[in-house]
């Protein structure tokens, strides 16, 4: 019996981690016994920094009951098992109320590439410390002139004595503002060098050289924010990958971040769209069909997608597919909430209808981020069609 | 070889079996009969539905459909393979229900299904079938049936019930399989056509607008494939309806393919000669029957609100992957 997992069998033998049946049940106990960190996750709070708060400690509770250490590798801190067992704890989440990942969404975007890619050393402290909400992650690729041309991205990082200094712009970087780590891409090589010459680098947000200025957005969070650098030193060792093949480290990132993410994320819509059946009439019965549909389209290639990531075979630009039908997924739930609970054009008078409406805007939006949807359509016509 | 390869590989030779020889005979020649005795086995369900992919991407006329329909009425009775068919109801607004025999009519018997009553299988002899005037090459007879005693029932009704259920949710899998080959027909001409019709001085695959819609029909193929062989993968441990909307999804998306496509093709593609409608005709028609992509999501969203039961894939089964 581990005493990470009070509630359930351990395998017997030599790992540390429970087999996927067992986690599941243990899981659900520990989820049963309505802990205070649930509740506080899954009750509707319009203000984002109170949402992350919640969510880290949620997220602290799990990592140290070993359940958000399922799923990652031992040597950094995780407890071994596959992409499954993370599968199985946000769907869980999911059925119990908690509202969306958050910017714990960036535990799956970001820590499979850093795993796999960044320094162990760094990694053996980093992983624990985002795994259990105690320092959170950003993500900086996207500049004011480099969007879905990300190879025109001009940050750049020099060489000095000890490692590199980073000097640019970064904009639209999530999360950014409630970050300790920014996984920043920036330019290492000549200025035409485009995707050959850029370096993945991990960089303290609170160092100085660095400012980070959140941006209100249109549904009134601040989850987007603008990074700049200047002249903030970065040591050699917090190279992920190598030098000049940030590309590599950019392209296993939307990997993840448009193939597994999608399963990850849709769990919370269908609940969603199953948690509103109340609100609705049957005129629109026709149209939670529909919806029904998109959510069994993007379950059915996500999962492919984990069963993919698994066995270590990527789904490389098969990926697109699943980032297209989740934002299509995505955009019929709130179609379909919004239609039934028109309070949410026009009101802000409670909690929930206030985050409806957030997240209802929100989902006007996933078709730009992490590649937007003609970019997707692109990678679908060129690289699986072999159009001219 | 992967599974997935081998997969592909079974494919490949079904689509050969059918360019041979497009009606029954395929069947015979890929072992169809014997799947249908194994189908409580996973590959042997894939491969099944696999003919049917086939049978749609080749315009195969045979009555397969009805075949694997009547196989859970009969199964160990003897009847001889390939010679019963299953014909299927469909809802009409002028004429109230229609029965229809989908493919070649080669068949010695008929089962005929009459809910509340039992099923029926009658000597197609004694049957009056009359041709249905559809584009395309596939073969639709409606049937004229008075079953007269609800006693003289061949199966009763408490087994028809029992057996309703399989050949339902078999047949819609496969009609979403079957629409599925017919929708990638489809696609694939309008990616030829993209590549080899020149507009301005270059192919006009190589423009964005042409691009997109191909693009999001081939999005919208990878959904029905997926969602389709996960239907065939959980078999009996599906979530409720889950091959309702395997189907839903193949008709929506398969007419959704197949208008892309046409568009893409210009008005060549809506011509008689030109083989874009024979694929489009079959999946209309395969939509038609088992249900509507509309109907069933109608009755979807309303069984949602009216029952709220859970939809998803029991989480317990993600640990014996259930994927393709």
């Amino acid at each position: 019996m581990s005493k990470d997992c009070p509630t359930a069998e351990r395998i017997e033998g030599l790992e540390p981690h429970l087999a996927l049946a067992a986690y599941s049940e243990g899981l659900e106990k520990w989820l049963g016994s309505s802990p205070p960190s649930l509740g506080a996750a899954a009750a509707p709070n319009p203000s984002f920094a109170a949402r992350v708060d919640a969510m880290s400690q949620l997220m602290k509770e799990l990592f140290e009951g070993g359940w958000g250490r399922h799923g990652w590798p031992e040597p950094l801190g995780g407890l071994g098992g596959t992409i499954l067992h993370r599968a199985v704890m946000w769907d869980s989440l999911a059925r119990h109320g908690v509202r969306g990942m958050g910017l714990f969404e960036h535990v799956e975007i970001l820590m499979p590439t850093l795993c796999a890619m960044a320094p162990r050393e760094f990694m053996t402290a980093a992983l624990p410390g985002f795994l259990s909400g105690r320092e959170l992650w950003a993500q900086g690729f996207s500049e004011p002139e480099a969007g879905s041309d990300l190879a025109s991205l001009r940050t750049r990082a020099s060489a000095v004595s000890g490692g590199y200094v980073l000097r640019g712009r970064k904009i639209w970087t999530s999360w950014a503002a409630y970050a300790t780590w920014c996984l920043v891409l920036a330019r290492t090589g000549t200025p035409e060098s485009r995707h050959r010459g850029l370096t993945a680098f991990i960089v303290d947000l609170r160092q100085p050289g660095v400012e980070v200025n959140a941006i209100e957005q249109a549904n009134g969070t601040d989850e987007l924010a603008e990074v700049v650098f200047d002249d903030a030193f970065v040591p050699a060792a917090r190279v992920v990958g190598a030098v000049d093949g940030g590309w590599d480290v950019a392209m296993h990132i939307l990997s993840s971040e448009r193939g597994t993410f999608a399963w990850f994320r849709h769990g919370f819509l269908y609940q969603q769209l199953l948690s509103h059946l109340g609100c609705m009439e049957s005129h629109s019965d026709g149209a939670v069909g529909e919806a029904l549909l998109d959510l069994a389209a993007v379950s059915a290639t996500s999962y492919q997608g984990l069963l993919s990531h698994e066995s270590a075979t990527p789904l490389g630009p098969r990926a697109a597919f699943t980032k297209l039908l989740l934002c299509e997924a995505e955009r019929a739930v709130h179609d379909r909430i919004l239609a039934d609970d028109p309070d949410l054009a026009v009101g802000l008078q409670d909690d929930e209808t206030a985050l409806l409406r957030q997240e209802y805007l929100f989902s006007r939006i996933v078709t730009i981020y992490g590649g937007s949807q003609q970019m997707q359509l692109e990678t679908i016509a060129k690289q699986l069609l072999r159009l001219p | 070889m992967t599974s997935s390869e081998a997969d592909e590989a079974f494919l490949s030779s079904a689509r050969e079996a059918f360019r041979r020889d497009p009606g029954i005979g395929a069947l015979d020649a890929l072992g169809v009969w014997d799947l249908l005795d194994e189908l409580a086995d996973r590959e042997a369900r894939a491969a099944t539905f696999a003919v049917f992919r086939a049978h749609g991407r080749e315009l195969g006329q045979s009555a397969a459909l009805g075949c694997l329909m009547a196989h859970p009425y009969v199964a160990g009775e003897g009847f001889a393979p390939g010679s019963l068919a299953m014909a299927i109801a469909r809802r009409s607004p002028r004429h109230g229900e229609v029965v229809v025999l989908l493919g070649d009519p080669s068949v010695e018997h008929l089962l005929i299904d009459r809910p509340g009553s039992g099923a029926w299988i009658v000597s197609i002899d004694d049957i009056e079938l009359q041709p249905v005037r559809i584009a395309g090459r596939l073969r639709v007879h409606e049937i004229t049936f008075d079953p007269g005693d609800p006693l003289k029932a061949v199966i009763p009704e408490e087994r028809a019930k029992e057996a309703r259920r399989r050949s339902g949710f078999l047949g819609r899998v496969a009609a979403a399989f079957e629409i599925l080959g017919a929708a990638e027909g489809a696609l694939d001409l309008a990616l030829d056509h993209a590549c080899t019709r020149e507009q301005f001085g270059a192919p006009i695959g190589s423009f964005q607008a042409v691009r997109q819609l191909l693009a999001w029909a081939r999005t919208d193929s990878a959904a029905v494939l997926e969602v389709s062989r996960q239907a065939a993968a959980l078999d009996l441990a599906a979530p409720s309806r889950f091959d309702e909307v395997a189907k839903a999804l193949a008709g929506r998306n398969g007419r959704r393919i197949c208008e892309r496509a046409l568009q893409v093709l210009g008005g060549i593609g809506f011509t008689a000669d030109h083989d874009h409608h024979h694929f489009h005709s079959r999946v209309l028609a395969l939509d038609s029957v088992l249900g509507t992509s509309a109907e069933l999501a109608r009755g979807l969203g309303a069984w949602l609100r009216e029952h709220r039961t859970d939809p998803r894939i029991p989480r317990q089964l993600l640990h014996r992957g259930v994927g393709s």
